[in-house]
């Protein structure tokens, strides 16, 4: 019998064999390209952030009435606004370009803190079972039953919207996601001889954890992080929309669609293009992270 | 070394005992665990609204003097002892009484029940859509990866979920409405009202169903159960539509779950105050704008409850789709 079954499962490769091959080089080809240009892509933006006054053809903050409101590729005294004009006559490109590094600062410090307490708190559950499971799992419960969205506007309108609480609130978003996949995938490592192995030739559980849990968990996080520094990056966007996020004088591209969005029908450019840029950064971290992901299929 | 005993790689078989099996004590069970979340959440905002904040600043007009906002705590018995508050707090918000709304002169809970029920329509309405995009498009995409069809529809669903609901809203506006006038821009006009709030849930949502789908059909795909059902020579379209979607079932009924529990957490109230949709979204950003504290947090304990009824709707769900789980 095991022959028998040996031999099914080997022809049955052999078949498939030339049309996997095929699949996986056209696969290959297409994320390979697009990989690499969405990867520029993101450099440019980190670029933005690093250095916004050597990228911002004008002063995000020069007011200039007399060319207010001008479309996309046009001209003014001063030279060609390629993004156009708002209602105070500032270069949009300019604001763009100054947007990038508080819309990354948030996004990635956020993301980092949401991933630290998601993946510890997910091994833990996992490996631990029974109360701290439970407990765990129902407080991320318990931050999924909040709705963030309600909770943010609730906090910032006793607070006063800030940055800080900003970077406090979005955390909140993202840690019960990383502890649900930690902890499933925690829960599946756990069964694993080597654990058992581990365990057996007396281990400790911090290093059982650390060294034979974590590391096999790694891509799985690898490639949520990059994902959820997109979504954090989107919720930032739709806190500072709704006038609860990030505040005048500062800039975000979320802010920047607000701005936009009462001139909708005369200036659509001041809200679609800020939305283009934002989405476009949040595909290449899309984009990236199932990048990410091939390398960690393949490696395991 | 309980741990290696808890962890023999044997088959698992669902556990009888002190867990229970049936689906009647899993309920009860769960049905605890769900007012165990409700307290926790009630407990956080009570946290939030009086340590962390002051809610006589809050209930206090901006140009109130010092006695006046003492006069507003001794009104609301801030005043007494921190556990005395917590008790009253929690009795007032069981029994219903979430406090007068200031801006519309009337209860709270009234306000949030009556934009509770278009909320519900349109994230139904919404999720649905997105399921229909997301399952059909994830199976037939996952079914032969590296296809023409997957790639197209792969990139498709990455943009949309790549893009801000909000945003994505204000797009179809411009175009559905203010450029081809099909549909109304914004607020409860008539049946069509919901056709493009809804569209803006399903693009973005059936974006990360079709994502979830379709890596659980590829993963299955090479399963030797689908090699088995091949080498027997069914069709594709059988192994696809009537074992594969069996198998990814439970998968795809937990995603559309947690998808609708996660649309709860944010995008349909951006997706509401874009479009005017007369719910909680919309509600809740106004009172906020007008300070309304008890709105805003009838708003947030309202849904949170129903969040955690769906959650547990769809757990179990869950459990009836696949009895294998053991109950835990």
């Amino acid at each position: 019998m095991p022959v028998n079954v040996v031999d099914t499962d080997r022809s049955a490769s052999r078949l498939r064999a030339p049309l996997t091959a095929v699949n996986r080089r056209l696969s290959t080809i297409a994320a390979g390209r697009a990989w690499w240009g969405f990867a520029a892509f993101l450099a440019l933006m980190a670029a933005w952030a690093i250095a916004p006054d050597f990228f911002a053809p004008y002063d995000a903050e020069r007011l200039d009435p007399r060319n207010r409101l001008l479309g996309p590729f046009s001209d003014s005294t001063l030279g060609s606004h390629w993004a156009g004009t708002d209602s105070l006559g500032i270069d949009l490109f300019s604001q763009m370009v100054q947007g990038a590094r508080l819309t990354f600062y948030i996004a990635i410090v956020a993301t980092l803190l949401g991933t630290g307490i998601g993946v510890t708190l997910g091994m833990l559950a996992g490996y631990f079972g029974g109360f701290w499971d439970r407990l765990i799992m129902r407080l991320g419960e318990a931050q999924t039953a909040m709705p963030m969205f309600l909770v943010a506007i609730l906090l910032l309108s006793l607070l006063g919207p800030s940055v800080t609480i900003l970077i406090i609130v979005l955390p909140t978003l993202v840690w019960p996601i990383f502890a649900r996949v930690v902890r499933a995938e925690t829960l599946q490592i756990k069964q694993a001889t080597y654990i058992e192995a581990a365990v057996a030739t007396g281990c400790s559980t911090p290093a059982v954890l650390g060294r034979h849990v974590l590391p096999n968990v790694v891509p799985r996080i690898l490639v949520l992080f990059v994902v959820e520094i997109g979504h954090v990056m989107l919720a930032e966007a739709g806190l500072s929309f709704l006038g609860v996020g990030v505040q005048p004088p500062d800039i975000t591209w979320g802010l920047l669609i607000a701005d936009g969005r009462p001139l909708l029908t005369v200036a659509w450019w001041l809200t679609i293009l800020p939305g283009v840029l934002l989405s476009i950064t949040v595909l290449s971290l899309n984009i990236l992270s199932r990048r990410f992901e091939q390398y960690a299929g393949a490696a395991a | 070394m309980t741990a290696v005993e808890k962890t023999s790689p044997l088959p698992v078989r669902p556990r009888r005992g002190r867990t229970g099996g049936g689906l009647g004590p899993l309920l009860l069970r769960r049905l605890r665990d769900g007012v165990i979340t409700l307290v926790l959440v009630v407990a956080i905002i009570f946290i939030l609204a009086h340590v962390v904040g002051d809610p006589a600043l809050v209930y206090a007009p901006i140009d109130a003097t010092d006695e006046e906002i003492e006069r507003i705590a001794r009104n609301f018995g801030l005043d007494r002892p921190f556990h005395e508050r917590f008790g009253s707090y929690f009795a007032d918000v069981f029994t219903g009484d979430f406090g007068e709304s200031m801006w519309q002169q009337r209860p709270a809970l009234q306000a949030v029940g009556e934009a509770l029920p278009d909320t519900v329509q349109l994230t139904l309405v919404g999720i649905v859509g997105a399921a229909v995009f997301g399952i059909i498009g994830g199976i037939l995409a996952g079914s032969r990866p590296g296809s023409l069809f997957d790639r197209g529809s792969n990139f498709l669903s990455v943009t949309a979920l790549s893009v801000p609901n909000f945003w994505l809203g204000l797009l179809l506006i411009v175009v559905f409405a203010v450029q081809f006038g099909i549909f109304p821009t914004s607020g409860r006009i008539g049946p069509s009202s919901i056709v493009l709030p809804a569209l803006t849930i399903a693009i973005v949502h059936g974006g990360r169903i079709f994502q979830l789908v379709r890596s659980a059909t590829v993963e299955e795909m090479s399963k030797p159960y689908v090699r088995v059902a091949r080498s027997k020579g069914f069709p594709h379209r059988r192994v696809l539509w009537g074992h594969v979607l069996r198998n990814t079932g439970l998968t795809t009924a937990t995603i559309a779950g947690w998808e609708y529990v996660r649309l709860w957490g944010g995008a349909v109230f951006a997706i509401e105050y874009v479009f005017a949709w007369p719910g909680i979204g919309t509600l809740t950003i106004n009172a906020a704008h007008r300070q309304d504290f008890f709105v805003l947090q009838a708003a947030v304990i309202i849904a949170g409850a129903f969040v955690i009824v769906a959650n547990l709707i769809v757990d179990l769900l869950y459990r009836v789709i696949d009895n294998r789980i053991k109950a835990s």
